[in-house]
């Protein structure tokens, strides 16, 4: 076995020789792990990662250039698994809950200097906010589709911290 | 780690088992009901040819060669003509579409035949 190259074995596996698949999961299982732990540092979900990358390249193996080496590939494919894990950890917010600024000191909006930032849709949004109203029923009141609202928000925020950035 | 391989090979093979057996179970499949539906469609034709007994535009075969020279042409022209050409077409397509997959599964054949033989060895290890 130990004379076959990278290139032979996926020769053979994309020939359905799919048993020799297990020479390449030994050979760079150590270095993925290790690689993936270190990121990690929660060794259940290094299991899932690895296991992840050596099935994503099991699937891509048809399409594979068997002349190319195999290590940047499988940690090409490592860096987008841990893309997408770092993705799934971030934290969402439900589209009925209620909103809160993110900053605490913009909690508070109803001091008319800040307000005058901004233009009227805007104030008026914020004020619907200030006074405990979701997305949704803003939505409603306002009649503009959420992610409309959403942004106009965003910009708000921006506005409003520049400005308070500015009074400091 | 011996333990992480293992899980590895074991969820690539459970995964090529699937697809390998749902593989062949979609192109036998396949061939088989493009075989049945081309076989229908050709009793059809023959059927509706016999109904219109234009089979015997060929009775002529059976007469002296100088009677087929001079006739050929014009009967199996005429025979053409007959032909329910909407079911020839939808004939001919089965038929290409039968071959094609005929020449996929004959091409995959040794492919096929290597996984299932290293399924089968992992299975039985």
């Amino acid at each position: 076995m130990a004379e076959l190259s990278d290139k032979d074995i996926i020769e053979k596996i994309k020939n359905g020789e799919i048993d020799y698949y297990s020479y390449i999961v030994k050979k760079y299982t150590t270095s993925i792990y290790r690689y993936i732990e270190r990121k990690l540092f929660k060794k259940d979900e290094a299991d899932d990662l690895v296991q992840n990358v050596f099935i994503s390249f099991y699937k891509a193996i048809e399409k594979f250039d068997e002349k190319r080496p195999i290590k940047p590939y499988l940690f090409q494919i490592v860096q987008n698994e841990l893309k997408m894990y770092y993705r799934s950890k971030k934290p969402t917010t439900s589209l009925y809950d209620v909103i809160y600024l993110e900053d605490d000191r913009l909690q508070d909006i109803t001091d008319d200097d800040y307000l005058s930032h901004l233009n009227q849709v805007e104030r008026n949004i914020f004020q619907y906010i200030s006074k405990g109203y979701s997305y949704e029923e803003i939505e409603k009141l306002l009649k503009k589709p959420v992610n409309t609202i959403k942004s106009i928000v965003r910009r708000g925020r921006i506005k409003i911290k520049s400005a308070y950035a500015d009074k400091k | 780690m011996k333990k992480l391989e293992d899980k590895i090979i074991k969820k690539i093979y459970r995964m090529e088992a699937g697809k390998t057996i749902g593989q062949i179970i979609s192109e036998v499949s396949l061939t088989i009901l493009l075989i049945l539906s081309s076989l229908f469609i050709f009793s059809v034709i023959v059927e509706i040819l016999n109904e219109q007994a234009s089979f015997d535009l060929f009775d002529f075969l059976r007469d002296d060669f100088e009677i087929i020279k001079e006739n050929f042409l014009n009967n199996s022209l005429l025979f053409f003509q007959e032909l329910p050409l909407p079911l020839i077409y939808i004939l001919i397509g089965l038929s290409l579409l039968l071959v094609w997959l005929l020449y996929i599964v004959i091409i995959n054949s040794n492919k096929i035949k290597n996984k299932l033989v290293s399924i089968y060895k992992f299975w039985l290890k």
